[in-house]
């Protein structure tokens, strides 16, 4: 029933806005708090390189993303497009699968970079 | 236009039907704020015309007027109510008990948790304010609406009632309590204080502790 998956979906996008919340915080505080002696990508990838923690904490963000946007797009195609049904549902899953993908891409980027 | 102390859209409407245009259509009925059927598009808000003074409305002395938004239009100012009253039986907005004439009467707490909840929202008449101030109806004309999913939380507060779990069925999902962007437009415009949007939030946190049970 469709009531189900709507609400399974609303479930799912208050979750990973709840770990967005989390994930933005630390985040910004980590961006205010490290260009304080310059902004350098030396910098950066010092900090990120090899290590399992930030690259694990980027990941949860990554997918938390891949999880929130489409069910956020899926509401504003359905009340500005009048788009809904399978065609919207298979445009929504792959365009998660191209936030997860390139989302990953740059964890893995500055994890092994 | 003759202009005279605490005059009310109403009484505009009224004048021009009665020395103007004697064509014209709209609805009124108890001229005081307690039917609820006259409620219109005054200067590009819904509200009753018979409780709104022409002196808090009339920028640089000009009305525009029109029928309630998000409804079919009957004819002039009159909208046709049919949706609305749809939805809230879509929405199971009717009482389902299991008593019968020879049980006593139920006894609620006027202080429990949910009778409180109940007082906040039960004094809806069904004006229809809050459905055409709600830019959720416009975009997605299949919503339930803010009236009649706030009657839904009065039931599903109702501790005598015995459908709540086919209402949280009724109210779930992308026509239902789900669709609400908490704009507040309904909360701020409704002329008896009610606020559907905490309703609303509430049907949302009932269906997710019902979909988390497995019951949905």
């Amino acid at each position: 029933m469709s009531f189900r998956s709507d609400t399974l979906l609303w479930m799912l996008q208050r979750a990973s806005a709840a770990v967005l919340a989390l994930c933005v915080l630390v985040h910004l505080v980590t961006i205010i708090y490290a260009v304080q002696g310059g902004l350098s990508a030396a910098e950066i990838l010092g900090r990120t390189r090899g290590n399992y923690g930030w690259a694990a904490f980027y990941s949860v963000f990554v997918l938390a993303c891949a999880v929130h946007v489409p069910i956020g797009l899926r509401a504003v195609f359905a009340e500005w497009l009048a788009w809904r049904g399978r065609s919207r549902a298979v445009a929504l899953v792959a365009f998660a699968a191209l936030i997860a993908a390139t989302g990953m891409r740059a964890v893995i980027g500055v994890f092994a970079g | 236009m003759p202009r005279y102390a605490s005059q009310t859209v109403l009484d505009v409407v009224t004048h021009i039907q009665r020395a103007l245009d004697p064509t014209l259509a709209y609805r009124y009925a108890c001229r005081v704020g307690m039917c609820g059927s006259c409620a219109m598009t005054v200067n590009g808000v819904a509200r009753w015309t018979c409780r709104t003074h022409v002196d808090k409305v009339a920028k640089d002395g000009a009305l525009e007027i029109g029928p309630l938004k998000n409804l079919p239009v009957i004819r002039d100012l009159v909208a046709d109510m049919s949706e609305f009253f749809d939805k809230w039986a879509q929405a199971r907005g009717r009482f389902e008990g299991s008593a019968t004439r020879s049980d006593d009467f139920a006894k609620v707490a006027p202080q429990s948790e949910q009778r409180e909840q109940v007082d906040a929202a039960i004094e809806c008449i069904g004006c229809g304010v809050c459905y055409a101030s709600c830019d959720v109806v416009t975009w997605n004309p299949d919503y339930l609406g803010p009236a009649a999913l706030n009657r839904a939380w009065t039931l599903v507060n109702d501790v005598r009632d015995t459908a709540n779990l086919e209402r949280l069925r009724a109210v779930a999902g992308d026509a239902g309590c789900h669709a609400c962007h908490t704009h507040v437009s309904c909360s701020e415009r409704c002329p008896k204080q009610i606020a559907p949007t905490a309703g609303i939030a509430g049907l949302k946190r009932a269906v997710a502790k019902a979909a988390m049970r497995g019951d949905l």
